[in-house]
């Protein structure tokens, strides 16, 4: 299962949508840095590779402080790119099946366990709850036919799962990297971004529940 | 494709400089100089020639022989052993303490260059300027993957294909990090990724 597949945990950016003057893995959530509860999900899995820029000694600092086996990748140039951009760099040479997660999403466990034991490639969405989310489209078998960030069935909040060879460099968001490839198997999780101070509290109650 | 690795710290688990100073008690010497350096108060060339000085006039036999004893981290060293043809070494230390130990090795090799007489280092001929190394694989078309935790390594890892900063014995030089595509501080974690690139 994940031993064979790398995560990519994006935690590069300014965070400047949500307005707490820090990069979103840093943000406190119940007491311990939003960087903290997503390793606690990822224990089980060996290759992990968390895109740095913005921050990059702090989130060093308190990544190290949970496990020391983790691969840092470098995006310099994170003010000027998105999750695309640090989704292609933390995958170009990682493991052949990579998958990509956005270091401000929080899922539940359980839905976790389920993500790291599809083999295939898959796009992972959820009910919509974000202020500003980005929506998929899915079909009856829950197959995510399209992007839209003006409707759609759910939201899509990542992770995904795919080859690496697929993806190009791009200072796009990361979704753009999964489009040529529509449609694709979706799984549907509980699973919250955080974009905003709004989404900031719901993830704060969300993860009281786990 | 060429993994260039620096030896100090990261393929030894042990400094060189440091355990020589110790085994000869000329620490507090080389310590004061280490610690101005880090500071940025003498430049690092500057700084490894005023160590030679200090440590030149030790005997080099004995220091070969001691360096012999210096633990390596082992996966780094098993996989340049699987992967000789592949794998340098960089070091800017000098050739008559260093050879035997890398010699254990057995990759190919590059460091800095002296005289000795009677058993001393008399002179230093020549400071290794290790993207010359980087770019004379380069420049036979290879791709180059450079490793490496110290100031010294930083104009290599400015030119290097890949440049992979590593904490494995202490953490790697600031001045490093704005020309590394990855940064590593486990082991197991640099052998993986050394794999992923092979």
């Amino acid at each position: 299962m994940s031993s064979t597949k790398s995560i990519v945990l994006s935690c590069a950016g300014i965070g400047s949508r949500l307005g707490l003057g820090q990069t979103k893995a840093l943000i406190e959530i119940n007491k311990k840095p939003l960087i903290y509860w997503q390793l606690q999900l990822f224990k089980e899995v060996e290759d992990i590779r968390i895109v740095i820029g913005y921050q990059a000694n702090d989130v060093v600092r308190e990544v190290l402080k949970t496990r020391k086996d983790v691969i840092f990748v470098y995006n310099h140039d994170y003010f000027n790119t998105k999750t695309g951009a640090s989704f292609y760099l933390g995958a170009k040479d990682a493991n052949e099946y990579v998958i990509e997660w956005d270091g401000d999403l929080l899922v539940h466990p359980d839905d976790v366990k389920l993500i790291l034991q599809t083999d295939e490639e898959y796009l992972c969405y959820a009910d919509i709850s974000s202020d500003e989310a980005v929506y998929v489209k899915t079909n009856a078998h829950g197959d995510v036919e399209s992007f839209s960030t003006e409707e759609g069935n759910y939201e899509w909040t990542g992770p995904a799962c795919i080859k690496k060879s697929k993806l190009q460099y791009t200072t796009g968001n990361v979704y753009s990297q999964f489009e040529p490839f529509l449609p694709m198997k979706g799984l549907k999780i509980r699973a919250f971004d955080i974009d905003t101070y709004e989404d900031y509290k719901r993830v704060s109650e969300f993860i009281k529940t786990w | 494709m060429k993994f260039i690795f620096d030896l100090d710290g990261t393929v030894t688990a042990q400094e060189t400089l440091p355990l020589i100073a110790s085994h000869f008690k000329v620490e507090e010497k080389i310590n004061a100089l280490t610690k101005e350096t880090i500071k940025g108060n003498i430049p690092f060339m500057e700084s490894f020639i005023r160590r030679v000085h200090i440590l030149g006039k030790l005997p080099v036999s004995e220091i070969a022989d001691l360096l012999m004893h210096v633990k390596f981290h082992n996966k780094v060293f098993d996989f340049i052993q699987m992967h000789r043809d592949n794998c340098i070494i960089a070091t800017g230390n000098l050739d008559c303490w260093v050879e035997k130990l890398v010699a254990k090795i057995g990759c190919e090799y590059y460091t800095s260059i002296s005289k000795t007489s009677n058993n001393k280092v008399v002179s230093l001929t020549q400071i290794l300027n290790k993207e010359t190394i980087v770019k004379k694989y380069q420049d036979l078309g290879e791709k180059v993957i450079y490793i490496g935790d110290g100031n010294n390594d930083m104009e290599a890892m400015r030119i290097a294909d890949v440049s992979i900063a590593t904490g494995l014995t202490h953490l790697p030089a600031k001045s490093i990090l704005p020309f590394s595509n990855y940064l590593i501080f486990n082991e197991n974690a640099l052998c993986r990724q050394l794999n992923q690139l092979f």
